[in-house]
């Protein structure tokens, strides 16, 4: 059991957030390893296989997106997430181009934590995963010809549409929240005043509800949504 | 400084001229005036057989091109001279053998001065010296001058020039300099070693200037940084106990609410600063599609405007292409369409367009209510908002960030007065197409 158990490294050097980080870990059934400090968070990721690295900035001997060059230097393969306080789109974006595989600002939400965690190990389970025909009970979709069918009829999308439905099935049953599909579908790394990516994520729900009979794309309380087209719409 | 010296050097020899030019006037005229007073001697002696030998002899000295020597008798026979001929249109004057007055007289185009007189008895008598040998020595004493001054020009352009270019050159690389720092990078410096002259004290004194100005700048983006972590830091503890609290769910969710629009302005004040900073800065800005940033973000607000009852409409032309960063341009566009999404009511037109040109130029416009007259002098100021619209939500940033993100493109924003609603025109400079 423990050798299955994924391991996930933070690096934190507040105590409170790092708390927070390893509830999130527990709660997706990883093992936290918790570091305080630049030099050993690195020193610790060359140590052990992990699965993904969350590391903080402004750490006492370091900025944590200068790491993330040495750590795949180093040969490891664990997806980097940066949480950082230096939370502007500006510092994202930098983060980003730096090589993390995604940012997030504190204060952050536990939920989207989660979310953020299980994308990353998601995306670490489907390395090749260019499977053309994606397919979730009766609901088909093909990516090369960026189509969606439903009980075998054609469901029109409009291209951005398209993108959402690819990201919600690279995702399928977790949860996905604003932030991400604004980063990930729109990449636009700001935070609207108004909640425009509802409009688009209900535009594409009914669509799909309509085709399918049932509820596709679902509401997790506030926090984002979930893609799960085999859902029991009653539970 | 080389036109004053030349100017100075011709002075000088225009001077030399005149001094040289009176000198041989007054040689002449005194030439003439021993003359005159030796055929007076003889015509004291003999009248007019005594004036008529001596003339005859001088008269054979001379050529026409030296002088003019004439004696005629009443009825205009030449008695002696090296003329046989009165010049036509000479009417003799004065007395005798005084120097003075003096004729001028031109014959086959060269000029005498000298004396024409009747003596008495009706003898026309005729004495002159040409004035050839000493319009000769000014001639070429003129052509020298204009020689030494071509010369005097040239050496004086040539010093001037060479002068100039190493002065110049140091200005340049000291303006070079400038441009660079001004175009953001603050890390430029002069090269090389100084010399010991006043440039290199003022190249010294810029270098300095900058490393201060670097350090200024580095103390500024760290302490930014450190409130944002200083700040989130005990935030985030703050967001993680919430968390943790059970029941309550709709106080804490509004808590949530509330430090997530704290974290807002935090950060839009920080973006707007941050702009301000880099304004007109090229270092971070890449060649970008602001049609394409145009298209897409008017596509993630249209469904929104839809569902409000608006009439979206966008026309935007391809290829608008400028300097910029893809998020801050996207921002923009996104808090001017979300202001007219904001500020507009049920049937009310919202319009972007890009048109490109030579400077191309982005148009947020409604068919709402516009500004408000208490606020339109201070629209772009940092959380302005009008009293009209305090159910609005808003901090009164967005207005601010568009004219920081606009100034840090290097784009002019204008408020056109429009017949109904609000329009902003935004006008970018352009890049070619890549």
């Amino acid at each position: 059991m423990t050798t299955q158990t994924a391991r996930i490294l933070i690096v934190e050097d507040d105590a409170e957030a790092a708390a927070a980080l390893s509830a999130a870990v527990r709660d997706l059934g990883c093992e936290p390893v918790v570091m305080q400090s630049y030099e050993d968070g690195l020193r610790a990721a060359g140590l052990a296989e992990f699965r993904v690295i969350v590391f903080d900035r402004m750490l006492p001997g370091g900025d944590g997106i200068d790491a993330i060059a040495k750590i795949r230097a180093a040969g490891s393969t664990a997806l980097v997430l940066v949480v950082s306080a230096l939370g502007r789109a500006a510092n994202k974006i930098e983060g980003l181009e730096k090589g993390a595989d995604d940012y997030l600002a504190k204060p952050f939400d536990a939920d989207e934590l989660r979310a953020r965690l299980r994308a990353l190990l998601r995306r670490q389970e489907m390395v090749v995963m260019d499977n053309d025909l994606v397919t979730f009970g009766d609901l088909q979709i093909r990516m090369k010809a960026r189509t969606v069918h439903v009980k075998n009829a054609h469901v029109p999308v409009s291209p951005k549409e398209f993108e959402l439905i690819a990201y919600f099935a690279r995702n399928a049953g977790e949860v996905v929240t604003r932030m991400q599909l604004l980063e990930n579908v729109w990449n636009l790394h700001f935070d609207p005043q108004t909640n425009v990516v509802d409009v688009h994520v209900g535009r594409l729900r009914r669509k799909l509800e309509q085709a399918a009979g049932h509820p596709v794309i679902h509401t997790d309380r506030g926090v984002g949504y979930v893609f799960d087209p085999q859902k029991d719409p009653v539970g | 400084m080389a036109a004053g010296i030349i100017v100075l050097s011709l002075s000088a020899m225009a001077l030399q001229y005149r001094i040289t030019a009176t000198a041989l006037e007054t040689r002449q005229a005194e030439l003439l005036s021993a003359e005159l007073s030796g055929f007076a001697q003889f015509y004291e002696q003999r009248r007019i057989p005594g004036l008529r030998e001596a003339i005859a002899a001088r008269a054979a000295l001379t050529t026409p091109d030296e002088g003019l020597y004439l004696l005629q008798d009443r009825n205009g026979t030449t008695l002696a001279g090296n003329i046989d001929r009165w010049p036509g249109a000479l009417a003799p004057e004065g007395a005798l053998f005084a120097p003075a007055p003096l004729s001028e007289i031109a014959i086959d185009g060269t000029e005498y001065l000298g004396v024409a007189r009747e003596l008495p008895g009706g003898f026309p008598f005729l004495a002159a010296r040409a004035w050839t040998p000493v319009t000769g020595t000014l001639d070429e004493l003129r052509g020298t001058i204009l020689w030494v001054a071509a010369g005097l020009s040239t050496l004086a352009l040539l010093a001037g020039w060479l002068v100039a270019r190493a002065v110049v050159g140091r200005i340049g690389r000291i303006n070079a300099l400038a441009d660079r720092v001004a175009g953001g990078d603050l890390s430029a410096r002069l090269p090389g070693p100084q010399s010991a002259d006043e440039f290199g004290a003022l190249e010294r004194h810029v270098n300095q200037m900058l490393d201060r100005i670097e350090a200024l700048n580095r103390a500024t983006h760290r302490l930014s940084d450190a409130i944002a972590h200083e700040l989130r830091t005990p935030l985030n503890r703050i967001r993680q106990r919430l968390d943790r609290l059970e029941g309550q769910d709709e106080d804490v969710a509004a808590i949530r609410e509330d430090m997530a629009g704290t974290v807002r302005i935090f950060d839009s004040l920080l973006d707007i600063s941050s702009a301000e900073a880099a304004s007109g800065q090229r270092p971070g800005l890449v060649p970008v599609d602001l049609s394409a940033i145009a298209a897409e973000v008017y596509e993630l607000y249209e469904p929104l405007a839809e569902d409000r009852g608006l009439i979206p409409e966008a026309r935007i032309e391809p290829g608008a292409w400028v300097l910029g960063e893809r998020n801050l341009i996207a921002q923009l566009v996104s808090n001017l369409l979300d202001n007219a999404i904001k500020f507009t009511g049920p049937g009310d037109g919202v319009t972007l367009s890009v048109t490109a040109g030579e400077r191309h130029m982005l148009t947020v416009a409604d068919t709402g209510p516009g500004v408000p007259d208490d606020i339109r002098a201070t629209v772009f100021d940092r959380f302005t908002r009008g009293e009209r619209d305090r159910a609005v939500a808003g901090h009164g940033l967005g207005l601010a960030l568009v004219q920081a993100i606009a100034a840090r493109h290097g784009a002019k924003l204008s408020l056109p007065a429009a017949p109904r609603g609000f329009r902003i025109e935004i006008a970018w400079p352009s890049l070619p197409r890549p």
